[in-house]
């Protein structure tokens, strides 16, 4: 009888209050219901923490490609006695941090005073195992290498060749290493 | 569909023309005589050729910055020849296989210098 009485109030309100006290209380469901699945799911700080790092790298890959993109397309040097463009210190550890890449002509010129290195490398068919490029802050400059793996004289061997990268090509897309000076 | 895949096998076939109008022999005769050979990552060759093989006197001129000019047999660097590092340094005196063998002076960028014999791209103390 009451809750008729309240029903029959209910309606005698006008269609635009009706409407609205709807929404407001669908609006109330779902903050409850997500308060709800927060109290059960939400305290995974683990996830927190992957969320923000994810959030910096990304970030840190915005920053890299803007600068990738100011760079001068071209050989990008860190000494003098070229025409090429020279890299301020900041911009050497920068690009040195950005690059990944090692071109074969880059392998091959390293290998000019290494002849294991060379033999290895002609004898696997040009297979590189692993490369590197990292910034050694100690020292302050960019370290870049490869792993070499293949057999002279039937015997397998694995060698490691690195030294300072010391010039870099700019393709307007990602840098490379283009010069390791391993003498 | 169609469009696409005429529009993928024409850019194929223009960049492939591309290509190869830039790369191959250049200039004269490649074969046997004196010519300029430029390779995919343009790498350069000009000098003297012998059975299709770099031999003789030439320049090989790396898109990293190595220079070599001298000597060639079998398309190695073999004979009397001069290295020249992307940095400045530079390697003056014999070759063999490809490597300095032999007697000869390296230079660094820097100035200090070390001669003597040198075998495949070792100095021999």
């Amino acid at each position: 009888m009451l809750q008729d009485k309240h029903l029959n109030k209910l309606r005698e309100l006008p269609e635009p209050v009706r409407q609205l006290a709807g929404l407001v209380i669908i609006t109330i469901i779902v903050i409850l219901s997500f308060a709800i699945l927060n109290i059960f799911f939400g305290h995974d700080k683990d996830l927190v923490a992957k969320m923000k790092k994810e959030e910096e790298k990304n970030s840190e890959k915005r920053k890299l490609s803007e600068m990738m993109s100011n760079l001068p397309s071209g050989i990008l040097v860190t000494y003098d006695g070229t025409d090429n463009y020279k890299l301020s210190e900041e911009l050497y550890e920068k690009v040195c941090n950005a690059t990944k890449l090692i071109p074969q002509r880059t392998l091959l010129g390293a290998n000019l005073i290494n002849l294991k290195a060379h033999q290895i490398y002609t004898n696997n068919g040009n297979q590189i195992q692993e490369t590197f490029v990292k910034w050694d802050s100690e020292n302050k400059k960019c370290v870049a290498g490869y792993v070499l793996k293949g057999t002279i004289d039937g015997k397998e061997e694995t060698i490691t060749v690195s030294g300072d990268a010391l010039s870099f090509l700019s393709t307007g897309i990602d840098t490379r290493v283009y010069f390791i000076k391993n003498f | 569909m169609k469009k696409y895949l005429i529009s993928i096998t024409f850019s194929f076939f223009i960049t492939s023309l591309t290509l190869a109008a830039v790369t191959g022999c250049q200039e004269g005769n490649c074969d046997n005589g004196f010519g300029k050979w430029i390779y995919t990552d343009k790498t350069m060759y000009e000098g003297e050729w012998a059975g299709t093989k770099k031999h003789g006197q030439g320049t090989e001129t790396w898109p990293n910055g190595y220079i070599y000019k001298g000597e060639f047999k079998k398309s190695l660097w073999s004979g009397e020849g001069v290295l020249i590092f992307p940095d400045g340094s530079t390697y003056k005196g014999e070759w063999a296989n490809g490597f300095m063998n032999g007697k000869g002076t390296f230079t660094w960028a820097d100035g200090k210098e070390k001669t003597g014999i040198w075998k495949n791209g070792e100095l021999q103390e």
